[in-house]
């Protein structure tokens, strides 16, 4: 059987004593084609026409003697949501902090709709939005008066500010609540409120840390279709979140970062392939081959990992081929990758 | 960065403006304190007391317990004021409240929240004062007291100045201070010895090593400054000592007021 599985890899790549393993591999980033690479080779060019509004360079940071941003870049363009994913630790916040001003970073660059953060602070920080992970509206003011609050921290001064607040009410369904202190609303509205709020003062690119978290899948989808239509006015925007079909149905691209580096980046297929593998192998742990066909993939340097009652494996297009062979009468399933996949291998690299 | 120029910066006043606008819309309670206090004390001590105590010796000259503390109650007001704002209302909105995160999503960056807070609590403070005078000035009125009111646009501004440099300190508890439970600190740390050894409520005693600390207290000054203003009508070396005091604190205290919040608020610094 490794015999076989030799004979097909023959035709990808030069047989060295690794070859074999590397087939079964789950996420080692050098044995494995960098999927992304043409998409990052595209990433200095706008896409769809789209101006670039955001474009953070080499980005480092080290926080109470931890190295929390490692060099990354990130370029983002009007009408496009980001997704920005990672494990907790992994350097989201910082990043995100870092280019909305929070952070100064130790390295690096970051431009907002071409204004340089740390040069022409006033004009970047007019071009953006941020709806933060925490509730942070003003207790003091009502719905309301938190968005005009917010207009009054802008200059130059909105001529249209309350036209622009009545009708930003409106569109969020804050109308029955305009009146009413923030704390009275629900978990969904206050988070209308923080997008809105974001939002205000028609910035050109919005941040989004985990804008749904809490949220009951009603109030997520209402959040969903509102960032929809930040995209449609041709905001860029850059959302972070933990919830993987979320990322799915609004990302345009993702951006996986590890360990404060950029892991990979693309369309969420190829940041899939690159980082989990082409096809994930679920096998009931309860199957009476289980034990040996786990050893099997252990040899061949494949990382099963038992979720529940099954086994998950991530193998590539040659490491299926072999496995199939080898276990013909066995029953399993095998399945695309999913996000979930690639926390859990993130998770599992993190662990070696 | 010099760590001044945003006191002037628009991002600052409009943080204070949003301190003045949340004050107005209670300010039949927030008129309150600074009624109430100088009525109790002025009735309590000053009449209450007073009269056990009789005069008292000042500046070498006699002089009744009531006229001693008037201009006493002043300027502790302003330093009192300013501290409890730039500490409890500043920790509150800081820690809480969480509007200083909010602020900081907008143009708005850390040193004019902070800026803003800082003259929010002068702000506060000076309209307390001023707020005082009107008491002491009904008192005036009642035959209670007699004051130099034409040296009090020399004192406001003066009182400002000292507010100003006291929500350095408090700024600077609010940088440092764990949790909540441990305002008394500060308190304990700062009003208490500052109050008690400034001769606001009663001369001090002739203790020599009391007498040198006090020099250093500009709380100390300003009380004896704003007697000599308003009780003879004479500016003395106690307002400039004040005033130099207070700059040099505001000079010290606000760019480590402004390294510890970031470290505080961002993690940063």
């Amino acid at each position: 059987m490794v015999g076989k599985v030799r004979a097909e890899l023959e035709l990808r790549a030069p047989i060295n004593s690794d070859v074999i393993h590397q087939a079964f591999h789950l996420t080692s980033i050098a044995s494995r084609p960098k999927i992304h690479s043409q998409f990052m080779a595209d990433e200095t060019k706008p896409r769809n026409g789209g101006e670039i509004l955001l474009a953070a360079t080499g980005l480092v940071k080290s926080l109470g003697g931890n190295r929390v941003g490692e060099g990354i870049d990130l370029t983002w363009h009007a009408g496009e949501v980001l997704g920005l994913l990672g494990p907790n630790g992994a350097g989201k916040t910082t990043t995100l902090r870092m280019c909305y001003g929070f952070l100064r970073p130790d390295a690096g660059q970051v431009r907002i709709a071409g204004h340089d953060l740390a040069k022409d602070g006033d004009a970047a920080r007019r071009a953006l939005g941020v709806c933060t992970q925490d509730d942070t509206f003003d207790s003091e003011f009502t719905v309301r008066g938190n968005l005009v609050q917010t207009g009054r921290y802008y200059r130059p001064r909105q001529e249209d500010l309350l036209p622009r607040i009545d009708a930003l009410i409106e569109r969020f369904g804050l109308g029955p609540f305009a009146n009413q202190k923030p704390e009275t609303l629900s978990g969904g509205f206050k988070r209308r409120l923080m997008i809105a709020r974001a939002v205000v003062h028609r910035p050109r690119v919005v941040f989004l840390d985990e804008p749904t978290t809490g949220l009951d899948p009603q109030a997520r989808v209402a959040v969903w279709e509102l960032i929809n239509s930040l995209r449609a006015e041709g905001m860029a925007v850059v959302l972070t979140t933990h919830y993987m079909d979320e990322a799915e149905r609004l990302s345009d691209r993702l951006q996986v970062l590890q360990a404060g580096k950029v892991r990979a980046a693309g369309l969420s297929q190829a940041v899939l392939g690159d980082v989990v593998g082409e096809h994930v192998v679920l096998l009931s742990a309860e199957t009476p081959e289980a034990a040996k066909v786990i050893e099997w993939f252990k040899a061949r340097g494949a990382k099963p990992a038992q979720i529940l009652a099954d086994w998950h494996v991530a193998l590539n297009a040659p490491g299926l081929a072999a496995f199939v062979a080898a276990f013909p009468e066995l029953r399993y399933e095998v399945r695309p990758p999913t996000l979930d996949d690639l926390f859990l291998a993130l998770a599992s690299e993190e662990k070696r | 960065m010099n760590p001044y120029l945003p006191a002037f910066a628009w991002q600052s006043h409009a943080v204070l403006a949003r301190h003045v606008r949340v004050h107005l819309r209670n300010w039949y309670t927030a008129t309150l304190p600074p009624v109430c206090e100088p009525l109790i004390m002025l009735l309590a001590f000053g009449v209450g007391l007073g009269r056990q105590i009789g005069t008292l010796t000042w500046g070498g000259a006699p002089l009744d317990y009531m006229h001693y503390l008037a201009p006493g109650i002043l300027a502790y007001t302003a330093f009192m004021s300013s501290f409890f704002q730039s500490l409890f209302g500043a920790y509150i909105r800081m820690h809480f409240q969480k509007s200083w995160e909010g602020q900081l999503t907008t143009m708005v960056r850390l040193e004019h929240v902070v800026w803003g807070e800082a003259l929010w609590a002068a702000t506060l403070a000076t309209a307390y004062a001023v707020v005082v005078c009107l008491v002491l000035g009904a008192f005036g009125l009642a035959g209670q007291l007699t004051l130099h009111w034409a040296w009090l646009p020399v004192a406001i501004p003066l009182l400002f100045l000292a507010a100003l440099s006291f929500s350095a300190i408090g700024l600077y508890f609010t940088a440092i201070i764990p949790s909540i439970d441990h305002m008394s600190l500060p308190f304990f740390l700062v009003i208490m010895p500052i109050g008690f050894a400034s001769s606001t409520y009663f001369p001090l005693p002739d203790v020599p090593w009391l007498m040198t600390v006090s020099q250093f207290n500009p709380l100390h000054h300003l009380s004896e400054g704003m007697r000599g203003l308003l009780l003879h009508g004479q500016p003395t070396w106690h307002l400039a000592a004040s005033a130099g005091l207070c700059v040099l604190m505001l000079l010290l205290l606000v760019p480590l007021d402004l390294r510890l919040l970031r470290k505080r608020v961002f993690g940063d610094g």
